[in-house]
């Protein structure tokens, strides 16, 4: 029995979509069984980033809709064994889907592939009540910046409330430079607010930026240090124990100042 | 009342003995019937020679009306056994908050007496819902967004770091709310 996965964010924009092509990628990399699922109904974008946009022809609402069997709807990838598509609607919205068909849905998925990843989409509402009706964990995804984490913080409150265990948080987007002097919040302040399990910590990379034009997920392309991030939470996600490298960049001064007033 | 002190021994400690042997034994069983607590000793005037562990403050440090202090024994107290987070709203207007946790920025606490926070307040805390000016908030680490005390409220002016130690919220004199380091009542 495979698990359910949602990610999710509550903010738009710090790499729901990113994260859910890339993990999912890793995962079959790895040799495991995935089906990413795009839950933003009418807004879908998985599909580009996975550059499997051409070849859509049935979503999940057709499904639903009993317009065709599941089967048929996903669209396989063909750069990888093992990895699956399940494209969204583009031309309804978020209320024409009820949670209990994706959780339907997602069920289905979970007796056949070892990972289903939900992307979900911004918000608190239909949208993302939908793509977490069917989840086991979930990955909360955030950059290191007040507004992120306060609707990290938000959505981890909902997902408890539904008892979605456990919440793995990935910090996006994070900069050591910027940490460095002092303008970014580090991993240990992020944590300390937010209180969850860290399952990875994925650097700034301006490579996301082509790999998304392109539609072929970083994680293919080996050397860049975005696609080793996601590949050591693919790893860990397949119950590795593998240790968060210590990405910030500390000046030895700080480093002593820094032991010190922890070890006060 | 709240009950997660039943069973427990308790020493009474009067400032000033005003109580005779008949009203002392009431005091004694209505102790025991009502909460099931027992009496160990009482100690009248201030002659005691080692203070009890356990024993009324000595040093207040908040509001020494006496009228704060009845009303904060007799009222129920709310033990919130986990972090308060965004778009989360704890409420109890019957008596104090206890907060095993932190309380988020988006998130907020009210109640009608005290609230204390045993973690880092970084959100909106409303204590003296009811328009009690002598109550207080506490948290271990206090970086608060927006805090309320009866009519009085105080806006986090910086971004500071909390200092490392706990502190206390009160309303002081010309009705401000000053922030100050907590040593104990």
């Amino acid at each position: 029995m495979g698990k359910v996965i949602v990610v999710t964010s509550g903010k738009g924009g710090v790499g729901k979509t990113t994260s859910t092509a890339n993990l999912g990628t890793a995962l079959a990399l790895l040799g495991k069984s995935v089906v990413l699922v795009d839950a933003d109904v009418g807004l879908r974008n998985l599909d580009i980033v996975m550059g499997l946009e051409s070849r859509v022809v049935y979503t999940s609402m057709d499904v639903i809709e009993k317009q065709c069997e599941l089967n048929k709807a996903l669209v396989r990838d063909r750069r990888v064994d093992g990895l699956m598509l399940l494209a969204a609607s583009q031309k309804n919205n978020k209320d024409d889907m009820q949670p209990e068909q994706m959780k339907a849905i997602c069920d289905k998925l979970r007796t056949t592939y070892d990972f289903t990843l939900v992307d979900s989409p911004a918000g608190i509402e239909r949208g993302f009540r939908n793509a977490s009706a069917g989840a086991d964990e979930a990955i909360v995804v955030t950059t290191p910046d007040v507004s992120a984490i306060r609707d990290a913080d938000r959505i981890i409150g909902l997902l408890q409330n539904v008892e979605i265990e456990p919440i793995n948080l990935v910090i996006n987007r994070f900069s050591p430079q910027l940490v460095g002097n002092g303008s970014m919040m580090d991993q240990a302040d992020v944590l300390d607010i937010l209180n969850i399990d860290l399952i990875g910590v994925v650097p700034e990379d301006s490579g996301v930026i082509t790999s998304t034009n392109r539609g072929i997920p970083l994680v293919y392309e080996d050397g860049s240090p975005g696609a080793q991030a996601y590949m050591r939470i693919a790893r860990r996600l397949t119950g590795q124990r593998i240790p968060i490298p210590d990405l910030e960049q500390k000046g030895l001064f700080s480093s002593i100042v820094n032991w010190f007033t922890k070890n006060r | 009342m709240n009950r997660s002190l039943t069973g427990a021994t308790v020493q009474i400690d009067f400032q000033s003995p005003t109580l005779n042997d008949e009203e002392i034994d009431y005091l004694r069983s209505k102790l025991r019937e009502d909460y099931d607590l027992i009496v160990r000793g009482v100690e009248l005037g201030e002659d005691s020679a080692s203070p009890p562990i356990a024993a009324a403050p000595t040093t207040h440090t908040i509001s020494q009306t006496t009228d704060a202090v009845a009303t904060r024994d007799g009222e129920p107290s709310r033990i919130v056994p986990c972090t308060i987070r965004s778009g989360q709203t704890e409420e109890f207007p019957q008596g104090s908050l206890i907060i095993y946790g932190d309380v988020n920025s988006g998130g907020e606490v009210r109640a009608g007496g005290d609230i204390v926070v045993l973690g880092t307040l970084r959100g909106n805390a409303y204590a003296g819902t009811n328009g009690r000016l002598s109550a207080v908030i506490i948290a271990m680490d206090f970086a608060p967004l927006q805090l309320q005390i009866g009519n009085c409220v105080n806006r986090s002016s910086t971004n500071q770091k909390p200092p490392g130690y706990p502190e206390i919220a009160r309303i002081g004199p010309e009705d401000v709310i000053i922030i100050e380091k907590f040593v104990k009542f």
